[in-house]
């Protein structure tokens, strides 16, 4: 908790990246998060296509310690044929809260048809797909602004919010015209304003915080919340109050 | 415990803050003022500044305007540029002759070209290394091999490395293993749970607080190094002990 206020970081990760340094200690990750008052993060696992193996890797970890961490399913169009049964199973059967995808490591551009099983299931079943943002052809945040109408029934979260401009603009532009769509914080661009610049043009109600642990430190990342020159209430919004309401926690 | 609201509580002198418009970015202030308005937001006391100009385009003229910018403040100590160019050292030297030279900072070698060797960089580092004037050296703008090798030959040049990030987590020990003189500054070094074997290894006197600041916004790192649960004297020591160590050597020559 800060001030009263409960903390999800809304963006995390399960497995190894050896090449970057990352490590999906428990205790590490746990230990970062007691420093600053983070009670839960998300977590998913990328990494394999078929989806199962992540998610029972992911299932596995939150079962460690399942009052801090939160799981959220993973499947990719790489192993179209996988995409529905395992959503269902991760949901129902490993208790996943919600989706995520990552565009890229998928030739397959966020407004493809490719995707539309995701979006169908996370519409039907009324869940949060959180997907990655940036400057990559396949998830250029535009494409939010296309997929989210057609899908009400689902929340759509802009990782890292478009990372960089002019993809920040676009998730800003996705945030306005779409009541569904939300923006999360994490990037390892750290440019100054740009919290402020997203609560000042999307609403505070629209940001999500997130760190991309263990990745990069949710110290550093929540540090972007906290030091940036927004209102108390807006940080309380962002720090945890909208990630509750999403998840319905 | 962590409130919504931050301010450093040790004094703070950032390793890393460039002033001026670049070519392709506008800085987000145009006067000193309103980069000690930031700092003041932060509690961050005092700031090494370097003209971006000095970095990306031109040592020669970044260094001429970055004196605007220190006229008259206190707060804000000037970090020069360089280039391998004789117009560059004869500029340096003119400076350093005042006592205005406490620091460099290196250009961006890969936006021109150059290998980070001797053979091209020699004059300049021999001459630094023999004043006592410690290098800022970009690890997103030159190769490790390069950095390696190079400071390898001239073992009495102390260094501050910047822009380690997470894909240079498995290079980061290694090169301080390999370059005692060397330190890290710690703007984008935020890979979780990285910094403390570095300080287990190499001590706490390795490391350097900058902010990177416009690029990077001024408060994160500061906030997480704050809550990395150190000690106050290490902290003081991260935020501003070490960078203080660092400037004097040239200062006590």
């Amino acid at each position: 908790m800060i001030a009263g206020t409960r903390v999800i970081d809304f963006h995390g990760h399960v497995g190894r990246w050896d090449g970057a340094g990352m490590r999906d200690d428990p205790d590490e990750m746990l230990r970062a998060m007691d420093a600053v008052g983070i009670d839960q993060s998300c977590l998913f696992n990328i990494f394999y296509p078929d989806g199962r193996t992540g998610n029972d890797l992911t299932a596995r970890f939150v079962k460690r310690h399942p009052d801090r961490f939160i799981g959220f399913a993973y499947v990719s169009p790489l192993m179209p044929d996988t995409m529905a049964p395992e959503l269902e199973r991760a949901v129902d059967h490993l208790g996943m809260r919600a989706i995520k995808i990552y565009p890229s490591y998928t030739p397959f551009p966020l407004d493809n048809p490719v995707w539309d099983p995701v979006y169908d299931f996370a519409h039907r079943r009324g869940l949060v797909i959180i997907t990655h943002t940036g400057i990559e052809p396949t998830t250029a945040p535009r494409f939010l602004s296309q997929v989210a109408p057609r899908f009400p029934g689902a929340r759509f979260v802009a990782g890292h919010a478009g990372n960089v401009e002019p993809f920040r603009a676009q998730a800003i532009r996705a945030a306005r015209t779409c009541p569904n769509v939300f923006l999360e914080t994490c990037s390892s661009f750290r440019s100054p304003g740009v919290v402020e610049e997203l609560v000042q043009k999307a609403g505070a109600e629209r940001v999500l915080y997130g760190s991309d642990t263990p990745l990069m430190d949710p110290r550093c990342q929540i540090g972007k919340i906290l030091t940036a020159d927004i209102s108390d209430q807006a940080k309380r919004l962002i720090l945890g109050e909208n990630a509750c309401r999403l998840l319905g926690i | 415990m962590t409130t919504l609201n931050f301010r450093a509580r040790v004094p703070v002198f950032d390793a890393n803050i460039g002033v001026g418009h670049l070519r392709n970015r506008a800085s987000p202030f145009e006067t000193s003022e309103q980069l000690l308005r930031e700092m003041d937001r932060h509690g961050v006391a005092r700031a090494l500044i370097y003209h971006l100009q000095g970095e990306a385009m031109s040592a020669l003229e970044g260094n001429e305007r970055l004196l605007s910018w220190v006229d008259g403040q206190s707060a804000l100590h000037p970090q020069w540029a360089a280039d391998p160019t004789p117009e560059s050292l004869a500029q340096l030297q003119q400076l350093h002759r005042p006592g205005q030279l406490t620091s460099i900072r290196l250009h961006n070698t890969r936006d021109c070209g150059l290998p980070f060797a001797d053979w091209i960089y020699g004059d300049l580092l021999e001459w630094l290394a023999a004043e006592r004037i410690p290098l800022w050296l970009s690890l997103a703008d030159t190769p490790a091999v390069e950095v390696r090798e190079t400071l390898r030959r001239f073992p009495d040049l102390v260094t501050v490395l910047l822009g380690g990030h997470y894909i240079h987590s498995m290079i980061v020990g290694p090169l301080l293993r390999q370059l005692p003189q060397a330190h890290l500054e710690l703007s984008r070094y935020e890979g979780l749970g990285k910094i403390p074997p570095l300080i287990r290894e190499f001590g706490i006197r390795r490391l350097v607080y900058g902010s990177f600041y416009p690029r990077y916004a001024m408060g994160p790192m500061l906030f997480s190094l704050h809550h990395l649960g150190l000690e106050t004297g290490d902290l003081e020591l991260v935020c501003s002990g070490n960078l203080e160590r660092i400037l004097k050597q040239g200062e006590d020559r």
